[in-house]
């Protein structure tokens, strides 16, 4: 089977940093994968070409890359699954990252966002003999932020790393969660206000479901997110944009069984946020220029009531 | 100006617990690794950690005869002494730092069976213990602020007046080589395994540590120790654990029988490595195999269970053969694993050469003689990790500066400017897979003395091709070329090791299993070979021995 | 062909050009369609922030109520669609969960079995209705119009529960409905980007960078207009492209954003005020004026 890769090239030192495409055709056995290939070419062709690679077992985290657009860990894609007709395949460094040479990319970004969620252990009180007790549940439970190998792959596609590089980011988050859901720790309230208050803190997260859809480990960070989200609020976390928006969906739901988009704007600038309702008025006017501002009474959807019903067993179930 | 009190080679579980142990204790240490420390190959254990833990009635002399059984009774019994008493309290302590350790039904830490022991005392975060513990204590080093040179590769020790005194390493994001000065150099830069083809081992297993002390005086002690894993793979190599079998998976050859009741009836699948490796290569060598594996069967375990307890295999099975493990068996057959053989070290680190230490698998303590059992190894690293750690600290006292000298730095940019202006000759990667293949012929799972002299002469061959590689990347910036080109170097000195250690020892042992002298021989061989560089002699060795050292346990028959 | 037709709040709402061309769209190619006027909103991943059960009890809802009627269920949003396919494949996996959710539905006498299937107009016509059929309802080709295409995160991720692996024309639908039109896929690297809407009210200044981003980097490629599945991406990116564009690249709002009746209708010859074309922030002027001059097919 043939192989044929386009890779993207980077030589800092070549006239002040030249990139360039590399072509590159081999012969592999059918069930190679992108690692395989690129080493063979590394090994047989081209000497030059810089990349990182460790275990060929998807555990070590090294060899990410993006591959026809999407992060990937080139050592579990295999090149007939993607290119089952030897399509070529376009192979660039991780995104979001400052490139050091060709599919090298600077740890930097991605370890600088770790460290801002303080990733260690908070206990308050060390056992006087033996372990801490746990049920095998709740570390089981961790198991999902554990698989993370710190590959980066939801670092390099994530989108709102692509337009602020302040967002702590997937990784950072999924890694606080686990923290916040270990029985051991005992900052959970101190670490979900910080997350929550933070700029590029939990409520910066688009819900793209990029970082869900790339990792290789099934950490699932967009999840991890959305769950810090709920722990936040359910810890008195209330004082965010974030934390009203969702508030005014939720209720905004319940009481019309569909969505009133003008209220939803308006609580999540927040009523008493002169400055932000200003903000909604030139959209405003625009959209009733085009006769589609949303009514100021909402639409509900038939027999609406029946939601609230629903709203209100889920509630009490819950109290 | 790079100096430090300690200086720690390689960011994987040995010298992450080193380093930790020297911040807490106030010294000015730092580590070096040419991975970031998350990318270390000890992420890549899975099964578990073994400690016997005496408030449930395990005791250590279980640990520690299991252990000394286990490695054939070539472990120094006074090291595996140490090892199985701090076990319980290096695994407690890597719990509190946070590790998720797997749990019983109170809340305490759980455990699975592993190979050699017939109590289950092998603590488990599903099959990633090695990556659990490794991110783990990384985020103690975040914490303590440890200083990490990443990505800088040691290319030499720096020796003066017979103590090791720094290193000279180049830093692959520049280029740049520089020293590094430090009172004391801990070693613990992993394993070997790509001296072999194939081998579960990351690509950058490259003997590094071994070479480097090596080179420096340092004896490598039974080298010739080489695991061959029962379980890796078919085509592709990866480790499977042995936690699949603690758990009670079972070994199937073509005839659906399992084999090992032929040979270790008690412990079955569950035998030490080196037993069942034999026993699997003997059926596939017999015609029991298929295509050259034998079967792990998990089906008897159940979906839910092997999701739950063995989820990392299951994601390899699935994503690289593509095979259910809850629905077939999976294919598998011995591949080189883990060296037992390394640099000799006393119970406390200590190596020959004074300010140089060794932990981890590059490390011969002996505590795992001839043949390592499961979930030791990790338990190897943060307890000698540890103590190397301590008895540094203690050293470093009585060195009052760091070395001045530039010389090794001057003498080294020379050289590695040499190996880059090489003109055009083989690559490296082509003396590496022809040195690999001839090492696994010849050092294999079964040895005689032909096959022994085959390696040698292979490997005589690469050597004196050495001088002709060359270099195509003659760029600064990260050139993965120039460190492969090192990285051969290194692996050629353990391959002579390996070579020397194994033509000497004339019995069979734990893993060196000749098929031309089958049986152990403790009247002659209970002693450990050890492997000096001496450019004097014939293949460039000199191999000396040693005896093993007995406190409670005479050797006995190994049954399983 | 019938379906449960679920339009979704916003097409209701904020974007009723969207409505009011799909209906005509559909009635144009025969499709019968029975409004789920009883549905709920599907919580578009905010209400599951809050409190996720709640928001898979809501769709759990509404597809027990088509599977009542025996219709598959179409929608007009790509939020809608992904997220009404993430709550399908959650309780399909889980027959637990799925009968602690029924539980509560008892009491409107529903009960999910778990048969019913959710698809956009967007795959209910390159795959129900098949894109040759398609091509034969519209009269007149839009060639030389060059369209980019914006998918909308749901409609595209997470793709297992989109069952991309059995559909892998789902996977460059948007381009495949451009090219049947006659027009040129204008390719750029953020088609199944984020459009920045979940943030508008949370981080406007980044929501207004993806914006402005895409917007921006589809025009410089060449693009005429823009066509997207989902009418949340389309308040963002229509919307809100006056202020992006100036705030960020200190340019004009030139980017016309469509919807996909829209794209459809405009083939098939119908005129602006059908398809509500004058409706929008960014005037699509010019892509009518485009399309009027083009010849009708005889």
């Amino acid at each position: 089977m043939q192989a044929n890769l386009k890779v993207k090239r980077f030589d800092p030192a070549d006239e002040g940093g030249k990139t360039w495409w590399q072509e590159y055709k081999v012969d592999v056995h059918p069930d190679s994968t992108v690692l395989d290939s690129l080493i063979q070419i590394r090994e047989q062709d081209d000497g030059t070409l810089a990349l990182r690679c460790a275990c060929r077992a998807s555990i070590c985290g090294s060899c990410g890359m993006k591959v026809n657009g999407d992060a990937k860990l080139v050592c579990k894609t295999r090149v007939v699954d993607i290119a089952p007709n030897g399509e070529q395949l376009v192979i660039e460094p991780m995104g979001n990252q400052h490139v050091i040479r060709d599919l090298v990319v600077s740890l930097d970004t991605f370890f600088s966002q770790i460290q801002r969620v303080d990733p260690f252990l908070q206990p308050d009180h060390v056992p006087e003999q033996g372990e801490y007790i746990a049920s095998n549940d709740s570390m089981e439970n961790l198991l999902t932020s554990m698989n993370c190998i710190m590959c980066g792959c939801c670092v390099s596609d994530c989108t709102v790393l692509e337009v602020d590089a302040n967002f702590i980011g997937p990784a950072a988050l999924a890694k606080a969660w686990r923290f916040t859901e270990d029985p051991r720790d005992s900052k959970r309230d101190e670490r979900l206000k910080v997350l929550n208050d933070e700029a590029g803190g939990i409520w910066d997260c688009t819900r793209c479901l990029k970082c869900v859809e790339v990792c290789p480990k099934g950490v699932a960070p967009m999840d991890r997110i959305m769950e810090l989200r709920e722990s936040a609020i359910e810890a008195g976390n209330t004082n965010t944009p974030g934390y009203h928006h969702t508030e005014s969906f939720y209720n905004s739901v319940k009481k019309n069984g569909r969505l009133d988009e003008t209220r939803l704007a308006m609580d999540s600038a927040g009523w008493t946020n002169i400055p932000r309702l200003l903000d909604l008025v030139p959209i405003g006017i625009a959209a009733m220029r085009k006769g589609k501002l949303p009514p100021l009474i909402p639409h509900k959807s038939e027999d609406h009531k029946k939601v609230k019903d629903l709203y209100d067993n889920v509630e009490g179930e819950s109290s | 100006m790079y100096k430090h009190d300690v200086l720690i080679i390689g960011g994987g579980l040995a010298g992450l617990r080193a380093a930790v142990e020297v911040t807490r204790a106030g010294g000015d240490v730092a580590v070096i690794s040419k991975v970031h420390p998350v990318r270390s190959h000890s992420n890549a254990a899975q099964g578990g950690i073994n400690a016997p833990l005496t408030d449930r009635g395990d005791d250590w002399e279980g640990h520690a005869y299991d252990t000394i059984k286990g490695s054939d009774f070539l472990a120094d019994q006074d090291a595996v002494e140490v090892m199985s008493v701090e076990a319980g309290d290096a695994v407690l302590e890597l719990e509190r730092m946070g590790v998720i350790f797997s749990r019983g039904d109170d809340g305490k830490l759980g455990t699975r069976r592993f190979g050699g022991q017939k109590i289950a005392r092998t603590f488990f975060v599903g099959a990633i213990t090695g990556s659990a513990i490794l991110h783990v204590l990384f985020e103690q080093a975040l914490k303590l602020g440890l200083n990490v040179y990443e990505e800088w590769f040691v290319t030499k020790l720096i020796i003066e007046d017979g103590r090791c005194r720094g290193v000279v390493a180049i830093d692959l994001k520049t280029g740049e080589i520089h020293t590094i000065k430090a009172k004391a150099v801990i070693m613990a830069a992993g394993g070997a395994g790509r001296v072999f083809e194939p081998s579960t081992n990351a690509l950058i297993c490259t003997g590094d540590g071994l070479a480097l002390a090596y080179q420096a005086g340092a004896p490598l002690m039974d080298m010739e120790m080489i695991q061959y894993h029962p379980t890796t793979l078919a085509r592709t190599g990866i480790l499977m654990s042995e936690a699949a079998r603690g758990e009670g998976a079972h070994l199937l050859n073509a005839d659906g029988e399992r084999f090992m009741e032929k040979t270790a009836p008690d412990y079955m699948e569950l035998a030490s490595r080196d037993v069942v490796s034999r026993a699997e290569q003997t059926e596939i060598d017999e015609g029991r195999g298929i295509d050259g594996n034998v079967l792990l069967d998990l089906r008897h375990l159940g979906r839910d269970f092997i999701e739950q307890r063995l989820g990392y295999l299951q994601e390899v099975s699935v994503e690289f053969l593509g095979i259910d493990m809850a629905e077939q068996p999976v294919p598998v057959q011995p591949g080189m694993h883990y060296i037992m053989g390394g640099i000799k070290t006393d119970i406390d680190g200590a190596t020959n050469v004074p300010g140089l230490y060794a932990a981890g698998e590059c490390a011969n303590v002996s505590v795992h003689g001839a043949n390592r059992l499961g979930a030791n190894s990790l338990l190897d690293t943060v307890v000698f990790g540890r103590r190397s750690a301590v008895h540094a600290i203690e050293y470093i006292k009585s060195v009052d500066d760091h070395s001045a000298s530039e010389e090794e730095l001057a003498s080294e940019q020379v050289r590695l400017q040499a190996l880059l202006d090489r003109p055009k000759g083989e690559r490296v990667a082509t003396l590496r897979n022809d040195m690999a293949r001839g090492m696994t012929r010849g050092i294999g799972v079964f040895r005689d003395q032909s096959s022994m002299e085959g390696a040698l002469e292979n490997l005589e061959n690469v050597k004196s091709r050495m001088s002709g590689f060359s270099i195509e990347n003659k760029g600064k910036i990260f050139n993965t070329d120039l460190m492969f080109g090192l990285e051969l170097e290194f692996m050629v000195d353990c391959a002579e090791a390996v070579v020397a250690g194994a033509l000497t020892r004339k019995e069979s042992r734990g893993a060196h299993f000749r098929t031309d002298i089958t049986e152990r021989d403790d009247d002659n061989w209970l002693k450990h070979t050890l492997v000096y560089k001496d450019e004097t002699q014939e293949h460039g060795t000199r191999v000396e021995t040693s005896d093993v050292k007995i406190t409670q346990w005479q050797p006995v028959k190994r049954v399983y | 062909m019938k379906y449960a037709f679920y339009p979704g709040c916003v097409a209701r709402g904020g974007a009723p050009e969207l409505y009011d061309s799909a209906l005509a769209v559909m009635d144009r190619l025969d499709i019968e369609h029975v409004e789920l006027t009883k549905a709920a909103c599907t919580g578009a991943g905010v209400l599951q922030e809050k409190n996720l059960k709640m928001g898979d009890i809501l769709n759990v809802r509404t597809f027990a109520m088509a599977e009542q009627m025996g219709l598959p269920i179409m929608v007009l949003c790509s939020t809608c669609q992904g997220v009404m396919a993430q709550a399908n494949h959650r309780v399909k996996r889980d027959p637990e969960y799925l009968a602690e959710i029924n539980k509560h539905l008892e009491d409107e006498g529903l009960e999910y079995k778990g048969t019913t299937s959710v698809k956009h107009l967007l795959w209910v016509l390159i795959e129900d209705i098949g894109l040759d059929k398609l091509k034969e309802t519209f009269t007149r080709e839009l060639t030389g119009m060059n369209m980019a295409p914006f998918y909308g995160c749901y409609m595209v991720r997470p793709s297992d529960a989109l069952e991309f692996s059995s559909n892998p024309q789902r996977e460059t639908s948007l381009e495949d409905l451009i090219q049947s039109v006659g027009g040129n896929v204008t390719d750029f690297a953020g088609k199944t980007a984020c459009c920045g809407f979940p943030i508008l009210f949370i981080n406007q200044a980044n929501s207004m960078k993806m914006v402005a981003n895409h917007t921006g980097t589809a025009k410089d490629l060449g693009a005429d207009a823009m066509v997207t599945p989902c009418p949340l991406c389309h308040l963002n990116l229509d919307g809100y492209q006056p202020k992006a564009r100036r705030q960020v690249r200190g340019d004009k709002a030139d980017l016309p954003v469509i919807h996909v009746p829209q794209l459809i209708g405009l083939a098939m010859g119908m005129n602006e005020k059908t398809l509500g074309l004058k409706k929008h922030i960014v005037s699509t002027k010019k892509i009518v004026r485009m399309a009027e001059a083009l010849p009708s097919k005889v």
